[in-house]
């Protein structure tokens, strides 16, 4: 089915469509969109290929289930939840342990953006920033910058620094979270 | 100071296409290309941990197929689904025009029936 005629329908207005005449075709097109992140995630957590195609199957069947059922806001972070949920629950039974299932919720609160900063003017935000970047441990001090003010690649910094490209992911995504507590730190002191 | 500082915290509202994504697997992308993917990494936990998956699949030319294969699966389920909609819809209407022919035949006779009656009764 080509589906690029439909590109510039929204995900939201294909779930629109969708709520309007409950054509299944609306689904299709949109799950269609996620289906080689939906590939990915499920080939992260459960690193094997036929497993991983299986899972995508069965989150879009999921999906049609529920979505015949409630209306969602945010398909992208509720697929991706739904994925993520399929996976966990996979490795439980393979490994007998009950994993932390997440809800909408739980997702939501991680892309937040920074909410103490919504008033402040951007020389405060820029003084609270260099503040809390001093206050990183060294590797990511060093990843952060290299990253978003020096705009290198992962695999460019890992070059210059001598550290793994996972090592270089991590340090700058678990930078990226300090910064942001800190700064809200800083700015609640302010 | 450096402006960029509030990049850092600005969360980036550009999406990646699949065909970015597998140019960054591929290792096509410039330098500068490959920056601007990952600062969505950075910023997309879906993204990334996509990213993180298809990087372990060993050939990658296979993801493509992967992707075709479970797309055409999806429509022909879906497909499947709206033939049986449509299927019982058919037999419901079925059903609906078979109860208005015997209903009609019903009347039909007992007005034949009554006229046959009034005719006996006049003579």
């Amino acid at each position: 089915m080509n589906t690029d005629r439909y590109q510039h329908i929204s995900d939201s207005a294909l779930l629109e469509k969708f709520s309007a005449d409950k054509d299944n075709q609306w689904l299709g097109i949109l799950l269609q969109r996620y289906t080689m992140l939906l590939l990915g995630v499920c080939m992260k957590y459960l690193k094997n290929e036929d497993d991983a195609k299986d899972s995508v199957q069965q989150v879009f069947l999921k999906a049609i289930a529920e979505l015949h059922k409630y209306k969602v806001e945010y398909f992208k972070s509720w697929i991706y939840m739904v994925a993520k949920n399929h996976c966990l629950m996979k490795l439980r039974d393979r490994q007998g342990k009950r994993p932390a299932v997440l809800n909408e919720q739980t997702m939501a609160v991680e892309d937040e953006p920074l909410s103490a900063a919504a008033h402040l003017d951007k020389d405060k935000m820029l003084d609270a920033m260099s503040l809390a970047i001093e206050e990183l441990n060294n590797e990511q001090k060093q990843c952060v910058t290299l990253f978003y003010l020096d705009k290198k690649s992962y695999t460019q910094i890992a070059e210059t620094t001598g550290y793994s490209m996972m090592q270089v992911k991590s340090y700058i995504q678990n930078g990226k979270r300090n910064l942001k507590i800190v700064v809200e730190r800083i700015i609640k002191k302010q | 100071m450096n402006k960029d500082l509030l990049n850092i915290l600005s969360n980036s509202s550009k999406e990646i296409d699949n065909q970015q994504l597998m140019d960054y697997l591929a290792g096509k992308l410039s330098e500068d290309e490959k920056h601007r993917v990952e600062m969505q990494l950075a910023d997309n936990d879906f993204m990334n941990d996509a990213l993180e998956g298809l990087e372990n699949v060993k050939d990658k030319k296979d993801i493509n197929f992967f992707v075709e294969q479970l797309n055409r699966d999806l429509h022909k389920k879906l497909q499947q689904k709206k033939n049986r909609k449509q299927k019982r819809k058919l037999l419901q209407q079925r059903w609906v025009y078979a109860a208005v022919i015997i209903i009609l035949a019903l009347i039909i006779a007992t007005w034949l029936m009554i006229v046959k009656y009034q005719a006996l009764k006049t003579k």
